[in-house]
């Protein structure tokens, strides 16, 4: 009877799911998806209703045949299964509701207020899910029964890191691994060292700058979790600096992409911004998504940044426990300060990294997620209107800043309508093939530096540029679903790491962490802006 | 009269005006009245890691772990002091709890068959602003919910007096 009891909740969040899907795919929910603009999605709908609907009723029944113990089975399906549930409702509803009610909200003020409010403040389904979380948490609490649930989160925002692993090269990876190992490197140690240098200016104690350098260097609260017992930090001084970190990454993470937005910075440019700047990697993908939820290059960007700084963790437990170590004479060995801080779960993404190089998940032919077609038909080709825009440019010198190899494929696009390789090498496959991929990445890098202002270029050029390279991509299918999955996994972890927000440890903030805090938070994210904006111009990612 | 007290502090302003008016004021007067001071550490500390997801769990017990050690070493600190600031705390039993502040001191009182249990006043929290820190978690006390289960009388020492009050 107590087991029916507890059973309850599940039962309640299974049977509405699959309620809901009978009513979608009976199709009396149509005319509100087609006003919602959602119609698209009706199947997935309808399938993930019945699957996730399916799933909780058989755990429901298990749970009410048998008497729950221990078991892994226990442990990690049937007592977290309500809470992952609700979760899943909670994103599902966001997305497919919510987020479209606001942007629909959003249109109807714009003529009183002279702007979209969820574009300047980037309310995407990302950043309703987390703020839904907090609010969530902080009104009414968690339910007793979804408690398990929730903290699976963290475990499935891992999962979502790892999977994205599948969508990068080795030439991205190294790409952007240079630029984040510099950018990162620089301001992970500038800023700790900064914030020493500030408690050292300020008079404050060497137990407390060394775990605010560290939350505010590394990787915000995860690092002062980490470093906290290592600088032997006290009470005070660990709610302080945990309360600054909250909410000055709070705050980024609504400023971020809106700032991001406004000085036209591209998708490579704002993910290396975010990914130094803003201190929790938790909104860290938060901002990278709300920023653009609908392609994964921002995400892949930042989540590079992220990892490079989670690495940089150890490495800095090293040197702030050498420096306190040296104080307080107690030695701590390397494993509890390197082996034990190591982020287990970036060997799955590099096993993911590399099964995907090895063309696991798609042919050896697709690239990067994405079939390559160069062949010659009309499907590969730009506009009429849009051949006719290049030509007119190339042929009045509207495109100015280009490098020679980049000109020479805008002229080729303009002489073979499509990106392609030489004709008379069509008959080598090989060869040709090669061709175009190199008149593709030049071309890429065209958008790039357009998007970047690095280079002068009229709208349409650019965005007739933009189409012929979308003309030759073909999605792979098995890259998309991994795609789709790993979204759902961020939306679902940010909306079950937003639960563990609490405005209890917001409100912690104050006193000498918060003024040494937003001193070097906000030095970190200007110096990190002007840097990218210099440095990071012409990344192309596929 | 009373017999046996529970006195709640956490070493703040408000805390040690109830430890005045316990050991200069209700123990000059009954010198008999058995006094346990309770510190409640509080269990809000586990959310306190907030969005943290990069941690293993091992990393998240070595935190806890830390901040128990801590706030034990703090309490220490504070209950000496009281030792030392009033003579009549000799005769006291300290003891530090984990939980949550409104159950616990429900809970203490019930398990140590007092009689009157007595907190410090509502102060004005000026965190935000102030650059010296206070110890441990900003928290309150949840005075609708404590009054639901409370089991004995409280009483709530009085602030001192402002200016020109």
């Amino acid at each position: 009877m107590a087991q029916t009891q507890d059973n309850k909740p599940l039962f309640i969040i299974s049977g509405l799911m699959i309620l809901y899907a009978m009513l979608a795919s009976s199709g009396i929910l149509h005319p509100l998806m087609k006003y919602l603009h959602t119609a698209k999605t009706a199947d997935l709908q309808v399938t993930m209703g019945f699957i996730a609907g399916g799933i909780g009723i058989l755990g429901a029944i298990v749970n009410s045949v048998r008497k729950p113990g221990n078991t892994i089975l226990d442990r990690f399906v049937l007592q977290p299964l309500p809470g992952i549930l609700l979760i899943l409702v909670m994103a599902m509803a966001i997305r497919w509701y919510l987020e479209p009610v606001v942007k629909l909200i959003s249109h109807s003020l714009q003529p009183v207020l002279g702007f979209k409010i969820y574009k300047v403040l980037n309310l995407n389904y990302v950043i309703l899910g987390l703020l839904a979380g907090v609010i969530l948490t902080n009104t009414y609490g968690i339910p007793k029964f979804a408690q398990a649930g929730v903290k699976c989160a963290r475990f499935v925002l891992k999962m979502g890191v790892i999977m994205l692993g599948a969508r990068y090269s080795f030439a991205e990876l190294a790409k952007l691994g240079t630029y984040s190992i510099f950018l990162v490197g620089t301001f992970v140690l500038g800023t700790v060292f900064f914030v020493l240098w500030l408690g050292n200016i300020f008079k404050q104690p060497k137990t407390m700058t060394g775990v605010l350098s560290a939350g505010m260097g590394v990787c915000g609260v995860s690092a002062t979790v980490a470093v906290a017992p290592v600088v032997k930090a006290k009470s005070e001084e660990m709610a302080y600096t945990i309360g600054t970190i909250l909410s000055f990454g709070i705050i980024c993470m609504f400023v971020f992409p809106t700032i991001g937005h406004l000085a036209g910075m591209n998708a490579v440019q704002f993910g290396a911004w975010a990914g130094t700047g803003i201190l929790n990697s938790a909104q860290v993908a938060a901002a990278a998504l709300a920023f653009n939820a609908v392609d994964i290059k921002t995400l892949k960007v930042a989540e590079i940044f992220n990892i490079t700084r989670i690495l940089f963790l150890p490495i800095i437990v090293l040197v702030l426990a050498t420096w306190f170590g040296k104080e307080s004479g107690k030695k701590l060995t390397f494993k509890e300060v390197v082996i034990d801080k190591f982020p287990i779960f970036i060997l799955g993404f590099l096993l993911l990294f590399a099964m995907s190089s090895m063309g696991l998940f798609s042919p050896p032919t697709h690239y990067k997620g994405k079939f390559i077609d160069f062949s010659y038909n009309e499907r590969t080709q730009v506009t009429e209107k849009e051949w006719e825009t290049l030509k007119k440019a190339v042929e009045t010198g509207a495109i100015q800043g280009l490098t020679p190899e980049q000109m020479e494929a805008v002229k080729d696009l303009v002489a073979q309508r499509q990106i392609a390789g030489n004709y008379e090498n069509r008959n080598d496959k090989k060869l040709f093939y090669k061709q175009g991929e190199q008149r593709m990445f030049q071309l890429e890098s065209v958008v790039a530096a357009a998007k970047a202002k690095a280079i002068e270029m009229p709208s349409e050029v650019t965005s007739a540029i933009k189409h012929a390279v979308k003309q030759v991509h073909k999605k792979s299918k098995t890259v998309t679903t991994l795609t789709d999955c790993m979204i759902w996994f961020f939306a679902f972890g940010l909306i079950g790491l937003g639960m563990q927000i609490t405005k209890k440890a917001i409100f912690q903030a104050g006193g000498w962490p918060l003024v040494i805090g937003v001193i070097s938070g906000i030095t970190k994210a200007s110096l990190s802006f002007l840097v990218v904006l210099w440095l990071v111009k012409d990344v192309v990612l596929k | 009269m009373f017999t046996s007290l529970l006195l709640c502090t956490h070493g703040t302003d408000g805390a040690r005006r109830a430890e005045q008016l316990v050991f200069t004021e209700l123990c000059t007067r009954n010198p008999e009245l058995q006094v346990t001071v309770l510190t409640i550490i509080d269990q809000d500390w586990q959310s306190m890691t907030g969005d943290d997801w990069l941690n293993s769990s091992k990393t998240h017990t070595t935190f806890l772990d830390h901040v128990e050690k801590q706030m034990q070493e703090e309490n220490e600190e504070d209950w000496q002091r009281i030792r030392e600031q009033y003579p009549a705390a000799a005769r006291a039993v300290f003891a530090g709890v984990v939980g949550p502040i409104e159950q616990t001191i429900a809970d203490e009182a019930r398990k140590r068959n007092c009689d009157l249990i007595v907190i410090g006043p509502y102060r004005e929290s000026r965190r935000l602003f102030n650059l010296a820190m206070e110890k441990g978690l900003r928290s309150r006390i949840d005075a609708p919910g404590l009054h639901k289960i409370l089991p004995c009388p409280m009483l709530v020492a009085p602030p001192l007096p402002g200016p020109a009050s």
